[in-house]
Order: structure tokens, then sequence, then C-alpha cells
């Protein structure tokens, strides 16, 4: 069987570019396997304690208010209302698991800044922003996903339009 | 081969995806939660607490930042009398003990041969244990050489030792003892040196490296500053005399290159000269016992001795004299010899001798608190080593050692027979964190917490009395005991009853509840707790008005003596000038990466050892910078690369001190050589310590290039180099 070299050069570019698109895609989606890396060790749901028990966000995030850093919410808070649970499902089982075999929850890291971006939720927080206006509407998911990354453009659209310092050093200390 | 198109498009397609998949996964972090929040912990936010640095006799407050739970910088606390909010190098640097990968994390018991090194872990049930086991069984008084220590640590051991009848020594490569012997000769007071740098107009410093490591060299620091630019009516002179231009003396007005050893016979001439002038002769009968103490030497002696010419002698006495508030101050290299007490006497005397015509009186003694129990420990210099060991030898008696936070093995050169002190010994207990050339010997080693994890109190010399609190601002990282209740408990066992706390921070508060009681309080129930608050947020206990100044006294009981040096001039024709680095100390900080990658300041070199020459000296030789010579003293031989330093008369070669370590960890063993292998063991014929600065060395040159790392390499003009003319 011969084939035209006309329909040989089509099936090779054909080829190449799918190749090309393929880690195209892989790169602008920015994980090659987003849903895995981002599984966390327990399935926590937003949507749940957020959304459907209204928990407020510094109830966890305690520290967001008063530091640079929101926090995670220590082991024995979530015991708190879970010790007095039934182990309802598998993931309440799973985090009874680690807070009877004393270990911290290794959560994955799903916001993270660069090292020369100076940020402080304390005066975001104090500055009457929403946790919904940077993170998302987290209280509808029931998984939460790696954000878009926050860059620059996108904080001064907000900066700009609050009238909030425009300065360099306010951001890159 | 032959490769088809097809195939090649393939394999570049399958090579391109293989090599772009790896980019393609994110990194994954963790945020790990508390598992049992801490109340006092805000994630980002810094926690203060205020504590005392451990790295030298100064004791300079700091404040420690602490964010969640971990220790992460040292600063100065600017309540403090004595620092002023400032820290040095290696105050900065103390946070690298604390995280030290080389700590010892647990007690050890030697395994092989003893000094050979080879431990195995042990429970502190186990060690204490044994430890008590082998103080039951000695039938000598044990002794205990530790660094100087102050407070309640120092009264616990000193009656830890008392009670089993042994003897405690302090024991501090630079512990400048020919400094306050020479003091209570000259000025005829058991009181402290105090130097009022910054209200002095005109200093002149024999050897004093007093902005690098003497006395209180953070303190110094901040009254240098304030003596040369403090004061809008009057910059203060400075003159510095020694063989080698230290970076002390970089900031003089004038560096004199002395001869070695001959910095009290200068001292001398400027006195003779004083007491020539028409001044002195109204001041009368009062100088007569200066005159018989200065005039013991011939001026033209003192020319040809010391290299300095009459008419330098003469300006500086001039200048001296009609100072408004001169000072001399002598320490380092001019109290390293045989002759060091004396000639800091002879240099003191100049202070006393001015005093007596009327001038302002800047160096003062400190009038000392009665209870300042370390006052009456002594000190182990290398004279009671021989003494010791001689003894030891006489009755074949075997003692005891216990040790701690001293490397003698390392900073005592093996002419001194220190290594038989321990060898001699029937048990050797190490306290320190570390292993080091000393704790190396030790059959059981109890390793002491970190200054960060460590409760304690110190006393700092200052014209203000204070006493600083340390207090522990991380979790201890590892399985260690702090020394004071590793006693407590050992006391315990041995049934010692002398102390009646639980553990070293309730012997503590015991003391400052006395302590404070007699201080004005409220007269609430729980006042001891609010004022204990109060000490430790503030860092410890300090009190105005300044200690009163002692008048000083001039009343020497020895006459003047020349210095002794070791090994023949025409065989060692070069005079060994061996100083502290001014990172590494006496070795104490070659553990520490920071310390370890500072450069020094004035030859840049870093990270290895080098012998400093005068290029004449160089030329003469025929050595080149970087070049490996050997450089060999009567007691010993060792190599290093040369550089070639303008700031050092041609007959003498400088060496740091700090490097050369066997033990001591990962970044400091192996690196450089340590010049006390070369010394001899010449001693201060008054207080016995270690005449550092009295060997003489020879250099050859191995015909081999150094690998010596340096930030630059300096341009040696002929027109800088300095000229010293031949007697």
């Amino acid at each position: 069987m011969s084939h035209s070299p006309i329909l040989r050069g089509v099936s090779v570019l054909l080829f190449t570019g799918v190749i090309t698109a393929g880690v195209g895609i892989l790169y602008s989606s920015g994980s090659s396997d987003s849903e895995s890396q981002d599984m966390q060790p327990v399935s926590f749901s937003h949507a749940w304690h957020a959304g459907q028990l209204q928990v407020d966000c510094l109830y966890c995030h305690r520290f967001a208010a008063v530091s640079a850093t929101a926090g995670v919410p220590s082991v024995q808070l979530c015991m708190s209302c879970h010790g007095n649970l039934i182990e309802e499902n598998a993931e309440a089982q799973t985090l009874s698991r680690y807070w009877h075999q004393q270990q911290p929850i290794p959560w994955v890291r799903l916001q993270r800044l660069p090292d020369f971006v100076y940020f402080s939720h304390e005066m975001h927080v104090r500055a009457d922003l929403n946790c919904t206006d940077c993170h998302g509407h987290v209280e509808r998911m029931s998984h939460t996903p790696r954000a878009a990354s926050y860059e620059m453009g996108w904080c001064l659209t907000c900066h700009r339009q609050r009238g909030a310092s425009l300065d360099c050093l306010t951001c890159h200390q | 081969m032959n490769v088809k198109r097809r195939t090649l498009l393939k394999t570049a397609a399958l090579a391109t995806v293989g090599s772009v998949m790896p980019g393609c996964r994110q990194h994954v972090d963790h945020l790990i939660p508390y598992l049992l929040p801490d109340d006092e912990i805000i994630p980002g936010v810094d926690d203060w607490y205020a504590s005392v640095c451990n790295e030298c006799v100064a004791r300079c407050g700091v404040l420690v930042r602490t964010r969640e739970g971990r220790a992460k910088k040292l600063e100065g606390n600017p309540d403090h009398p004595v620092n002023h909010g400032k820290l040095c190098v290696k105050g900065q640097a103390s946070l690298q003990s604390l995280y030290n990968p080389d700590r010892l994390r647990h007690p050890f018991q030697r395994e092989g041969p003893r000094g050979e090194g080879t431990f195995i872990p042990l429970e502190w049930e186990e060690g204490l244990r044994r430890c008590t086991q082998a103080f039951q069984n000695i039938s000598e008084p044990p002794m205990m050489v530790t660094r100087p220590v102050s407070g309640t640590l120092a009264r616990l051991l000193s009656d830890f030792m008392d009670s089993i009848g042994g003897r405690l020594y302090f024991y501090a490569p630079d512990a400048e003892l020919p400094l306050h012997a020479a003091w209570h000769e000259s000025m005829g007071s058991d009181a402290s040196p105090f130097y009022d740098l910054a209200h002095a107009d005109y200093l002149l410093s024999f050897g004093a490296p007093f902005l690098e490591h003497w006395l209180s060299p953070v303190a110094m620091g901040i009254a240098f500053g304030h003596m040369r630019q403090g004061r809008t009516t009057v910059r203060g002179r400075y003159i510095h005399i020694e063989p080698r231009m230290s970076v002390t003396a970089v900031n003089a007005d004038q560096w004199i290159p002395i001869r070695p050893g001959t910095e009290g016979m200068l001292a001398l001439g400027i006195g003779q000269l004083i007491l020539d002038t028409p001044l002195s002769a109204l001041a009368g009968k009062v100088l007569d016992r200066f005159r018989g103490f200065y005039g013991t030497v011939r001026l033209d002696e003192v020319e040809s001795a010391t290299g300095v010419a009459r008419d330098v002698i003469a300006r500086l006495a001039h200048d001296f004299a009609s100072a408004r508030a001169p000072l001399a101050i002598g320490g380092g290299a001019a109290c390293s010899h045989t002759n060091g007490t004396i000639s800091l006497i002879a240099i003191n005397g100049l202070n006393a001798l001015v005093t007596s015509m009327g001038r302002e009186s800047v160096a003062r003694g400190l009038r000392q608190d009665e209870t300042r129990l370390e006052r009456s420990i002594p000190w182990l210099t290398e004279q009671m080593v021989f003494e010791l060991v001689e003894k030891q030898k006489e009755v074949d008696a075997r003692p005891a050692l216990l040790l701690y936070g001293c490397n003698p093995l390392f900073t005592m050169p093996p002419s001194v027979p220190i290594k038989a002190l321990f060898e001699r010994a029937s048990f050797v207990v190490s306290f320190g964190s570390f292993l080091d050339e000393s704790s190396e010997y030790a059959d059981l080693l109890l390793p002491d917490r970190d200054m960060l994890e460590s409760w304690g109190d110190h006393v700092a010399e200052s014209t203000t009395q204070t006493i600083g609190l340390s207090q522990p601002v991380v979790t201890p990282l590892y399985d260690t005991k702090q020394i004071g209740d590793t006693i407590l408990d050992l006391s315990r066992r041995l049934d010692l009853g002398y102390v009646q706390a639980p553990t070293f921070y309730d012997l503590l508060r015991e003391r400052w509840k006395t302590f404070l009681a007699d201080k004005p309080h409220d007269e609430t129930a729980d006042w001891f707790e609010s004022a204990w608050i109060a000490s430790l947020q503030q860092g410890g206990w300090w009190q105005g008005p300044s200690r009163r100044a002692l008048p000083v006294n001039f009343a020497p009981s020895r006459e003047f003596e020349q210095a002794v040096f070791f090994g023949e001039e025409h065989e060692y024709p070069f005079v060994l000038h061996p100083y502290p680095s001014m990172a590494l100390g006496h070795g104490e900080g070659a553990n520490r990466p920071w310390l370890q990658e500072l450069p020094d300041t004035l030859t840049t070199v870093v990270w290895g050892s080098c012998v400093e020459v005068n290029p004449k000296t160089a030329r003469d030789l025929g050595i080149a910078q970087g070049d490996v010579v050997r450089v060999t003293s009567p007691f010993g031989s060792l190599t290093a690369s040369v550089v070639l330093f303008p700031g050092i008369r041609p007959d003498v070669v400088a060496m740091p001190l700090g490097q050369g370590h066997a033990s001591y960890g990962r970044y400091a063993k192996n690196r450089g050589v340590n010049p006390a292998e070369l010394l001899a063991p010449a001693l201060d014929t008054v207080t016995g310590t270690l005449a550092a600065g009295a060997t003489r060395v020879r250099i050859e040159q191995t015909g081999l290039k150094g690998r010596l790392a340096m930030l630059e390499r300096p341009t040696v003009e002929e027109s800088n180099l300095i000229t010293i003319k031949p007697h």
C-alpha cells in the first residue's frame, strides 16, 4: 500500500501538532494531574462546612484577622466538633484516625504567593474584604481546587478600584 | 544506521514529551497544622523574648525573635545597660549553636579507648546512675573545670563541688588574668577595672583589642563611638601600640608598631618623661612612688628596646600629660608575654600618674558586690596545670574530672601538660553540648541545653549593677538536660542535701525571690510573680545609680622586668604573634558556618589559616602571596599559606587562632591549623597564665602553593609599607 507524499506530510504534521497541543494544554492547565496533586489527605468539603453548616471562615482560619497567614485549623479544633459526632462517614473516620494516632494532617497547600510578595491577611481583613473576594466562593465547592494564580495585575485591579496603595514597596518590601 | 524519517519523528516526539512531562508536575507544598494549638503562638506573628547572650563574659542583653515556636533571629536588647540594643557577630551567630546539626542530642558513654571519640548513646537515667556510681566510688576529691559562670549556676556548681569535697576551677583562654592582677597592683584595690572610654579625650592603647573581643566589646564599641563622634566639643584622639595592626588598631589615628614584649618598657619611658615635666614637680612628694617604679630604665634603653624613636615617645608623653582626660589601656598582645602583668602595671600606672597630677580619671575601679562568689573561684592557669600534674604524679592521684563549656585540650598548647590531666583522671564527665577535642576524652557525656533553651542569670561587668536573666525561648530540640538540673539530680542521688530545689528553675526563682525582696516592690501577696515576670520581660534586673568608682592608689609591689622569649633569635628569627580571630575567637566559634564564612576584616582570608608576613620580609625570604610555608618553633611545626600583610613588623609573623580543630563538628573539623601547637610553655610571671606571644619561630618554603580563599587580593604598594628604623 502506498500513500501520497501529501497525505504522509499531513499525517506527520497532525501527529506533531497533536503532541504539541497536548503539551500546551498540560502547561496551560498548570498541572498534568492537578486532581491527584490537589487531593487532600482528608476530603474536606468547604461546601458542607462553610456552605451548609455556615461555619464562619475565621472560626477555622482563625489567624486571618490578626496575622499575615490565615492558618489552618489544628486537629484539636476539628475534633472539638467531630469528637462529639458519630463517625458519620469515611472521611470523618480518617480524621479520627489522625487524632487517635496524634498525627497532624498533612494538608496540601493550594495557595502560595511568591517569596518576593509581601502579603498580609490581617490588612485585607481589616479593610473589610470578604474572603470570597480573593478565594472565590469556596462555600459552594465540595472540592477546593488549586486557585488561579494571583498575578500582579489582578491584585492591582482591586487596589485601583478600592484606592489602595499602588506603591511598589507596599507589596515588594 | 538507516533511520527512517518516520522513526526519527516518532523518537523526537517521544523525547519531547518525555522531557517536558516532569516540568508539568507542580511542586506540592504541605500545610502542617498543630495537633494541639499553643495559645501563645499565632502563626505568622513574631514573639519576642528577652534573654542573655552566652557567647562571651560580657553578657549582653538580647531579644530573641521567635515564630511558630522557632528562634529566628537575635537582636540586642535596647534597654540593656551593657549593649544598648547592639549585638556582635558572635551573638548573632549563636542561633547556629541551637540549630547546629552536630549538637549532642542525648547522653553518651565512651565505648573504645579514651580519647578516640567513640561513644554509644545512653538513656538519661542510665547516664545519671553511672555518674552517681563514679562519684560514690572515688577516693580522691574530684575537680571541675568550667568556663567562667556567674549567678545561680556559679553558686550551685560551687556548692556541689564543696559538698563532694572537690575543687571548682574556671578556665577561659581569653580571661586576661594579667589585666585583673595588674589592676590590683597598680590601683591598690580588688575592684574590677573599668575604662571609661566614652569620656576620654586621649586614648593610648597598648595592644588592647577593645573593638574585637576584649572585656565587653560591644559596650567598648559604643563607648569608642561616643569618644570619637559623640561630643560636639572634642573628638578623642587614639594612638594604638602593637606589633601588628589589628582591626582595633586600624581605627586609631596612629599605629605604632612596637617590638613585641616591650609595651611595658614604652610605658616606663612615657611615665619617666611625664615625671620630668615641670608640672609633675608641682605635684610634689605624691609622685615619689611613681619615680621609684618608672625610673628603673634609661630612656635610651627604652628607645632601643621598643624600636620607637625618642621624639615619638616624647610626643606621646606630652600629649598624654596635657590631655584633659587621658586614658592608657593595655591588654591583648601587651599582656601575652612573660612580663604581661608587669607591663600592665606600668600601663595602668600612667592613669594613676596623671590622676595624681590633677587630671580627670577615666580609668576607674568598680566596687565589687560582696556577694559575688565567682571572684573567689580559682582559675585553671597553665601554671596550675603544671602544678596539678606534678602533684598528682607525686602521690599517684587520679581524681575525677568534670568538664563544662571549655576546650582546654584545644586552646592550651601541647607543651602544657593538660593532656596528662585528662589521661590521669579516673573518670571524665563532660556537660558540653558538642563533642570537641576535650570532651572526646570523656567517659560520659551528659549534654547541656543551648542557651536559648535554658534558664539562668548572669552578672555583667558594667557601671550599672546588672544581672541578666535568660529564659528558654524554644522548646528543647533534643533529649538534653540543663547542667543545673543535671547537678541537682546528681546531688539528690548522692544524698548531698545542700539544696532542696527540685529543678534549676525553682532554685533560680528562690534566689531571685530573696534578691528582689530587698528591692522596692508591691506589698501584695503575689508581689514576686509580678516582679519575676517584669524581670523576664525586661531581660534581667539593673538599676542606677551607677556604681561608685574607687579612687586609684598606685602601689606596685614588683619591679619592672623584661619579657623572655622561647627559641634562639639566630635560629628562630621571628616572634610569633597568635591572635584570636574576630569571628572564631580561640576556636569556640569554629562550628558556626556564619562565622566560618566571615572573612577576616583586614586580610579578607576566609575558611582557613594563614601566616601574615610583612612584604619586605617575604621579599627577603623569596616568599610570595599564597606560598605554603612551614612555621617551626622549638615546640612544634605546622604549614600554612602566606598572606602578605603590610600591617605587621618585619620581625614578627602573625597567625589567627580558631581553626585547626580535629573534632568539634563538621564545620570546624580538619580546617586550617591551630597555632597553639607551636607555643612554648611560657607563663606570665605573676598570674601563671600562658604567655602566648613569647614564642619565636622560623619560616621555610615548602615549594607548594596554597589554596587560600580570600575576598579580595590586596595590592601591596611599596609606598604603603612601614619603615622600621634599625636601632
